[in-house]
């Protein structure tokens, strides 16, 4: 066994140093921490502070402000019906994605794999190009489709009907959130198709002849041993779902601005427009941690749901 | 040798501090993105003229659209970066927070007195007795109107409101939209409140009772204005589109002749001039005053009108002197220009001239005939929360999500929430 001695200021020299004794020295752990823990400390913890010390103010953004103890917090949890809806929005916003969007993308990805390569990476090419624009140039496109007056989306459903069609998607109460809802799934099935497509690709051969000797089915061998198999793959696309729905904004931002009235409100957008636009920088950083909890509990949540349903399984 | 060196490096250093010396970075920050027509191309030529007139002043423009760029000077403040020049609003509820908080530099008054500007005008940028601003333009709301598209429908310009929404199924069976307006940003729809209760009660005193809790947004005269405001959305006045287009989406549907009329302030006199319009187009562009309802208390010439768009400098910034200095070369260069290309109508005293388009000599005669204005609209009288609340109710009212009930019990928590501060 290599000696090796300590130098003068506790750190040991590098050479011939078996791993294990250089990841036990306490200045070598330090170092390598710090760094990662600084960046943790001044991009998060210190932000998250001060958004704190803001929620508990009136303050407009501009000149002085007043302490105001809980009072933001109340008036969020207890008189602020657009809170309460823009959380209702990016539950619904979860819910279509986890259960549709992906349903719809395993179903695009299984047939995708069958499929030539050649063809395949053609299709997977098309289906992913709307994961690649600008969230802005999405927005602007569905944006002239749905539009009322020239939107191709009219003209074409007026080839079937007497009257002309004249339904403005994004502006109609009724019809909103589901537009804004297909736009931000439009733009995002590109993702889970490839997810779903690469995770089926590394499905053993093996594992659907066997079923096929068992006598299964299509539907069966895909029901009872891929989706199980591809399980933690499923588990990792709805987290990253979970987390994309409560971040979504500037899609929402960009077509409605959370309009007509409250009805395509979404947390992040109501927080920046309480914050920049209703000069409530106080309140906006109050929505914003309580934002911050609601996020954070739903992600242990959805991350805990799977870790036993993955021990069960 | 020794010697040439030493020369050099004395010229090198007194032309770095000549050039130190006199170079300012002037940054200037406004809402006008289209620099090739109207008021921003105004600004670009005062610009050059202010930079040939001093030499080693630069001067860099951000442009953005209305709503962003009050977004983004809040922003600026809060990030220690307002430029140094600054078009805004000289409203109460947007203006007096910057003041509160120092950020704006103080005029001479006197320095400006001469300047022709309109009766109010310079008051309207004057808080605790200091003017802070320079109005810019008298701003009037108005319908604009295509002349060639009433022609088509066979239809004259509605004097009453009910003759207005009667417009509606003849341009409809032509396949006109019948009125456009920035509904996406709420403000307009607004305005036109305003104007309707003023129509209906005969006095744009009622709102500053209301805000000031003396009157209450859910009398009568205000339920009867939401009334009529939802019923033009219900009859199909306005575009399908109305709550989702925004100021250039409404602006191009008009000025493109897919729209018969256009709700907006005077601002928007330079349509007339606009190159990015068919000739055609702007032939034909006129406008008249907002109707009077049957009934109702107020009259044709009572005009919704205000002085909203001013300039002001940053009394934080390194470069204030050189910002004053830019006003008071802006103050005496803006009117003449803003009226030689027909983009604004201007906070000063204007000359009518032969040459000038139809749309000018009319709003210029809507302004000379008016009996009683406005002043600030409804929703600047306030603070920016109650701002938000009546834009955000009137978007709801206008798509029948509430009822006009509902809307006048919204805007009257807000006003009682805003006079509680």
């Amino acid at each position: 066994m290599a000696e090796t001695k300590p130098l003068s200021g506790g750190f040991v020299s590098l050479e011939r140093v078996p791993m294990k004794r250089l990841f036990n020295n306490r200045p070598v752990i330090a170092a390598l921490v710090v760094p990662g823990l600084l960046i943790m400390v001044f991009a998060m913890i210190i932000p998250i502070g001060f958004s704190v010390y803001y929620s508990l103010t009136n303050w407009s953004g501009i000149g002085d402000f007043q302490w105001v103890g809980f009072a933001n917090y109340v008036e969020i949890l207890t008189a602020d019906p657009t809170f309460w809806r823009s959380l209702a929005n990016v539950g619904i916003l979860i819910l279509v994605t986890v259960f549709l969007q992906n349903t719809a993308a395993f179903a695009l990805a299984a047939l995708l794999a069958r499929l030539t390569p050649r063809w395949s990476r053609f299709f997977r090419t098309i289906y992913f190009i709307p994961a690649v624009l600008s969230v802005v140039v999405i927005t602007a496109l569905w944006g002239n489709i749905m539009n009322p007056t020239f939107g191709i989306l009219n003209k074409f459903l007026s080839l079937f009907t007497t009257d002309p069609v004249t339904t403005s998607w994004l502006g109609k109460p009724a019809t909103a959130l589901g537009s804004v809802v297909w736009i931000i799934v439009w733009q995002g099935f590109g993702w889970a198709l490839l997810f779903f497509y690469s995770a089926l690709m590394t499905l053993p051969v093996e594992l659907e002849e066997a079923a096929k000797i068992d006598g299964a089915g299509r539907w069966m061998t895909y029901t009872r041993v891929i989706l199980p198999y591809l399980f933690p793959v499923i588990s990792a696309i709805i987290v990253i779902d979970v987390i994309s729905s409560l971040k979504q904004m500037e899609i929402i931002f960009l077509s409605t601005g959370g309009g007509p009235g409250d009805l395509t409100q979404f947390t992040a957008v109501y927080l920046y427009q309480k914050a920049f636009v209703a000069s409530q920088y106080g309140y906006g950083n109050g929505l914003s941690i309580l934002f911050v909890v609601v996020a954070v509990g739903l992600t242990l949540l959805v991350q805990r749901i799977f870790r036993t349903e993955g021990e069960l399984a | 040798m020794k010697k040439i060196v030493v020369a050099l490096c004395v010229a090198v250093l007194v032309t770095v501090g000549a050039g130190a010396q006199t170079k300012v970075s002037l940054k200037q920050g406004d809402n006008l993105p289209d620099r090739t027509s109207g008021m921003g191309l105004v600004f670009d030529t005062i610009n050059s003229e202010f930079k040939a007139a001093n030499p080693g002043v630069d001067i860099a423009v951000e442009s953005y659209p209305d709503q962003p760029w009050q977004e983004k000077v809040k922003i600026y403040v809060a990030a220690k970066q307002l430029p140094d020049i600054n078009k805004y609003w000289s409203f109460p509820g947007m203006f007096k927070p910057l003041i509160d908080a120092k950020l704006v530099q103080p005029l001479d008054k006197g320095a400006f007195d001469k300047l022709g500007y309109l009766p109010g005008a310079l008051e309207s940028n004057v808080y605790d007795g200091k003017l802070y601003g320079l109005p810019l333009t008298a701003d009037c709301w108005v319908i604009y109107y295509n002349k060639k598209l009433f022609k088509e429908a066979g239809v004259t310009v509605p004097t009453t409101y009910e003759e207005l929404l009667a417009l509606v199924p003849k341009f409809k069976a032509k396949g006109i939209i019948p009125a456009v307006t920035d509904g996406k940003d709420a403000w307009p729809l607004v305005e036109t409140f305003d104007n309707l209760a003023e129509r209906i009660n005969g006095n744009f005193g009622r709102v500053d009772a209301a805000l000031k809790r003396t009157a209450k947004f859910t009398d009568p005269d205000f339920v009867q204005a939401a009334t009529l405001l939802q019923k033009m959305a219900t009859s199909g006045l306005f575009a399908d589109d109305l709550m989702v287009s925004d100021y250039g989406a409404s602006r191009n549907l008009f000025g493109q002749g897919k729209a018969a009329m256009y709700l907006m302030g005077t601002w928007e006199v330079g349509l007339a001039t606009d190159a990015n319009f068919s000739q055609d187009f702007r032939d034909n562009v006129d406008a008249f005053k907002f109707p009077v309802v049957k009934g109702g208390k107020g009259k044709v010439d009572d005009l919704v009108a205000w002085y909203g768009g001013n300039i002001f400098v940053n009394a934080t910034g390194k470069n204030k002197d050189m910002g004053v200095k830019y006003l008071d070369f802006l103050a005496k260069r803006w009117p003449a220009l803003a009226w030689e290309k027909q983009a604004g109508y201007p906070a000063q005293k204007v000359v009518a001239r032969a040459n000038d388009t139809t749309l000018a000599k009319t709003l210029l005669a809507i302004g000379s005939d008016a009996k009683a204005t406005s002043g600030t609209p409804s929703l600047d009288r306030s603070d920016a929360q109650f701002k938000d609340s009546i834009q955000k109710a009137i978007g709801e009212l206008v798509v029948s999500i509430i009822t006009p009930e509902e809307f006048c019990k919204k805007v009257d928590a807000a006003a009682a929430k805003a006079a509680k501060k």
